[in-house]
């Protein structure tokens, strides 16, 4: 609990002086992040995700089956890289597959059930629906074969443990950066994400009750959930514009989205007045971010999400102790601090491709 | 005479002797049923996983609501017209069954999502029949309505909270039997009997294989062609109870794409397009290929892309075969 509340004062650090546009905010008591292990020199490079160490090579070959929502950008690649590289470093096999979308529930709900009945060893659930998996986490947990939930949480309480980033403090995080590059006072849209999932939820309202809580000059004007592509990102983000006539400041709960708005922003020529914070960071988002358009992402480092969840399926397997929830660190980027970013935790490799499945 | 016939013999007596034997297997009604078993002899030997009792309530779980909302296809195919509303009826009865249950309690929600597809398929009927609009384009407009009224009623979030008896729908036993099953039997059963052995039923492929003709034999042609389209919207109604239980929240992007599965499924099973042809039985055959299908491939770990090629071929292949062998008579 402590090591969650340095990583929160650390973050705030390093939202004041990424709001300064200073360098990394070294701190004494922070507990050593990716980040913070950068800057500390060329001798000490703590692999990302090392908070949870790798554990022994098991004595015999598992399965573990993986149930994501989609495979259509960054962040799930960047995922499923992590998921089949550390299966891959203690042996297991492992089976990805892919619903098609947060709106095919039935489609996953299916593809648990199969991985059932081929008697995988695990099940690794990056849930499509919160309410929509209780019954299917049932059915596996009643075979026998231990939910690990990474990333998107399922409302059911039958897993093993969750891996995930703290969605609250992504809120917040955002939340206090737009309120000091606003400077206190001004309009924001939001750009939620896929609806009724967990990220979605808790990321906005997180970010609107900090906004309220410490910025209550700065108002969401106007708030949308969509998919995550760049399309309805764009879409969007041009309704908007057209709806509000001052518009300060875009939330983004994940970046695919961000990258639309930053488009409609270029077009519309009013890059740098208007602040985009963003979630997560793939390529399109570094660019847009080198080029001045988005301000701030707080990156989930989805490779490690990956890692961990193979690393909790097979501790768990090997009857040792995992705990309820394992919190991956965030990092917060912003221009000035991007050469500096870790991209091993953050990216699957350059030209890597999911198996297709 | 015969020495000149004898040598300019294109083939040999034994090779015709075999096509002609060939020719006389009834294909049309083993066809179908021996594809189904090669499958399932392949699948099994790749992965014998297939044949257990796990997999097999599963792929009857996975595939009871396309089975229902074909047999809803089959009466709107047969009669000459189509549904291509059925998809977004999904949505609609599992946002509507959601929200009533949650008021009114498990069984008000049932019958209110059942009623809400009835609804939906009555506008369908009245404006095919009354007003004229052509199926496809009737259809078409209640795809994307139906999909705007199900974003619009659940404000495009799942409704969640739903009892967990209403679990049982979609993952109960009826002794050995799934329930979702058992609905099916009884589905097919009805559906069945209403085609073959009721006037409504005969109307129906009255309709479907001429309907001027019809007419002028004095059917009630605009008050059945209604009726069709309740039936279907009623049977998808049936399938987005089944398929809310299963996911046991209300959901509003439910079923996309699945009506163009009920067509493929009717066109599979052996019945016509145009309307005129088909049955239950052959869309039974259709939807169980697709299911095997589908679910045979994910164990032998075949990527849901390449399934997705070799499902639009099949589709092609069953029409063509079935249209060249009219051909040949």
């Amino acid at each position: 609990m402590s090591k969650r509340a340095f990583l929160i004062e650390f973050l705030i650090g390093l939202c004041a002086s990424a709001a300064c546009g200073n360098a990394l905010v070294q701190t004494d008591d922070a507990p050593v992040t990716a980040v913070q292990a950068e800057t500390a020199g060329p001798a000490q490079v703590v692999e990302p995700g090392g908070e949870y160490p790798r554990p022994p090579k098991p004595s015999r070959q598992y399965t573990i089956g993986i149930v994501l929502p989609h495979l259509s950008n960054p962040h799930f690649v960047g995922q499923a890289y992590g998921y089949i590289d550390e299966a891959h470093e203690l042996g297991a096999k492992v089976a990805l597959l892919e619903a098609g979308g947060y709106q095919h529930l039935d489609r996953q709900i299916s593809q648990i059930e199969d991985l059932v009945a081929d008697k995988v060893d695990a099940i690794i659930l990056v849930a499509v629906s919160g309410p929509g998996t209780v019954g299917a986490v049932a059915l596996a947990v009643s075979a026998g074969i231990p939910v690990i939930n990474c990333n998107v949480m399922t409302d059911s309480d039958q897993v093993v443990t969750r891996v995930r980033s703290d969605d609250e403090e992504i809120g917040r995080t955002q939340a206090d950066f737009m309120g000091q590059a606003l400077k206190g006072r001004g309009n924001v849209v939001m750009l939620r994400g896929a609806p009724g999932t967990s990220w979605a939820e808790n990321r906005g309202n997180a970010f609107k009750k900090r906004l309220s809580a410490r910025f209550p000059n700065v108002t969401v004007v106007g708030e949308q959930y969509s998919q995550s592509t760049p399309a309805d990102g764009l879409r969007l983000m041009e309704d908007f514009m057209q709806t509000y006539a001052q518009i300060d400041g875009v939330y983004n709960g994940a970046d695919t989205t961000a990258i639309g708005a930053a488009q409609a922003i270029l077009a519309s020529g009013k890059t740098g007045r208007i602040v985009v914070a963003t979630t997560d960071f793939q390529q399109d988002t570094e660019k847009f971010m080198r080029a001045g358009v988005i301000a701030a992402a707080v990156v989930q480092q989805t490779v490690v999400i990956g890692r961990w969840g193979v690393r909790a399926a097979i501790n768990y397997l090997e009857k040792r102790p995992v705990a309820g929830t394992l919190w991956t660190p965030l990092l917060l980027v912003s221009r000035d601090s991007v050469d500096r970013l870790d991209m091993r935790g953050v990216r699957a490799p350059e030209g890597w491709k999911p198996p297709t499945r | 005479m015969s020495e000149v016939s004898l040598k300019d013999a294109p083939e040999e007596p034994g090779v015709n002797a075999v096509m002609s034997m060939v020719s006389k297997v009834p294909w049309g009604h083993i066809g179908m049923p021996a594809v189904l078993v090669i499958m399932v002899i392949v699948f099994g030997s790749i992965n014998p996983n297939f044949y257990s009792l796990t997999n097999i309530a599963n792929v009857s779980r996975q595939i009871s609501p396309l089975a229902l909302i074909s047999i809803g296809q089959t009466f709107a195919i047969l009669s000459a017209g189509i549904d291509l509303s059925v998809g977004s009826l999904l949505a609609l009865v599992s946002v509507v069954c959601a929200q009533q249950m949650l008021t009114f309690g498990l069984a008000g929600g049932i019958v209110a999502g059942i009623l809400a597809g009835c609804l939906a398929g009555l506008v369908n009927g009245l404006l095919i029949a009354k007003a004229r609009v052509p199926a496809f384009i009737a259809t078409l407009g209640m795809l994307v309505a139906a999909r705007g009224a199900a974003l619009t009623l659940s404000g495009g979030l799942p409704i969640a909270g739903l009892p967990h008896t209403f679990l049982v729908v979609g993952a109960g036993h009826l002794g050995p039997v799934p329930i979702p099953i058992a609905i099916v039997a009884g589905a097919v059963v009805v559906a069945h009997v209403v085609l073959s052995r009721t006037r409504f039923g005969r109307y129906v492929y009255a309709m479907g294989s001429n309907e001027e003709a019809a007419v002028l034999s004095g059917v009630n042609v605009a008050r059945h062609k209604i009726l069709v389209y309740v039936v279907s919207g009623l049977f998808a109604g049936i399938a987005g109870v089944v398929l809310t239980s299963r996911v046991i929240s209300g959901q509003p992007t439910l079923g996309e794409v699945q009506e163009l599965y009920s067509i493929a499924a009717v066109v599979i099973g052996g019945g016509k397009i145009t309307g005129g042809v088909g049955g239950i039985g052959k869309t039974l055959m259709g939807v169980l290929v697709l299911g095997i299908l589908g679910n045979g491939l994910n164990l032998i770990q075949v990527s849901s892309y390449v399934q997705n090629i070799v499902i639009g071929a099949i589709i092609i292949a069953a029409v063509y075969i079935d249209s060249a062998r009219a051909r040949r008579r």
